[in-house]
């Protein structure tokens, strides 16, 4: 078993990740209207729930996993509730 | 251990391996392509990049690298089963989410697509108003 090199590889993508976070974090601060920055925080959210899961495997701790599903369903609720607000401008009854 | 499951491990974590570097590359991709775009509309094409490519994928290839790593113990199973019911929701939720807030932000107005050729929802809402 050489998951030894396997592991090495995970590590190494991690950078690439954390740099698309900053890319992200960019436009949902610069974004000119208030969908691009929801849509910055979808995107990125999305793949922060990718990138927990990777940090449960390389950390060895199983419970990370409740965290990601949680975080997945929060962002969506965020996109419909920005959604209904855009068109009818309330908050929902 | 046997021999056939060591081969079994072995390929499960080469193409988890294979998946997440994939998803780390698409979705940089992604957060470039959300930088650089010129509107709001354009750039819906770039984030649902980031959001399967980006996000479902390594997901899947995590559940798969999990599957195949016997360091983690018995909880392995909890950590691939949880993954993959992350990327299930994420491919039903994410394009569902894009496409609500692309369709309020056209009907209200709040981001107005400015590079602009022709219009063909305009035309088509235009006419179903006249009837």
């Amino acid at each position: 078993m050489n998951s030894e090199l396997y592991l090495l590889v995970v590590f190494w993508a991690l950078p690439v990740y954390l740099t698309a976070f900053t890319l992200y974090s960019v436009r949902a601060v610069k974004g000119p209207t208030i969908p691009d920055s929801v849509l910055a925080i979808d995107a990125m959210s999305y793949d922060l729930a990718a990138f927990i899961t990777i940090l449960s495997i390389l950390f060895r701790s199983p419970i990370l996993i409740a965290v990601a599903i949680v975080l997945a369903l929060w962002v969506f609720a965020l996109d419909i509730y920005v959604a209904k607000y855009l068109e009818s401008r309330e908050m929902g009854e | 251990m046997t021999m056939i499951e060591e081969v079994i491990n072995e390929i499960l974590m080469f193409m988890g391996t294979l998946m997440i570097v994939v998803g780390a590359i698409a979705d940089l991709i992604g957060s470039i392509g959300l930088l650089r775009f010129p509107n709001f509309f354009v750039r819906l094409h770039a984030a649902t990049v980031g959001t399967i490519w980006g996000a479902f994928v390594p997901l899947i290839g995590a559940a798969l690298f999990a599957a195949g790593y016997v360091e983690l113990g018995t909880y392995r199973w909890f950590v691939a089963g949880g993954a993959v019911v992350t990327a299930l929701l994420i491919l039903l939720l994410g394009p569902v989410g894009s496409h609500a807030l692309a369709r309020a932000s056209y009907r209200s107005k709040a981001a107005i697509p400015h590079p602009l050729i022709h219009d063909a929802l305009k035309e088509k809402l235009g006419e179903g108003e006249k009837k």
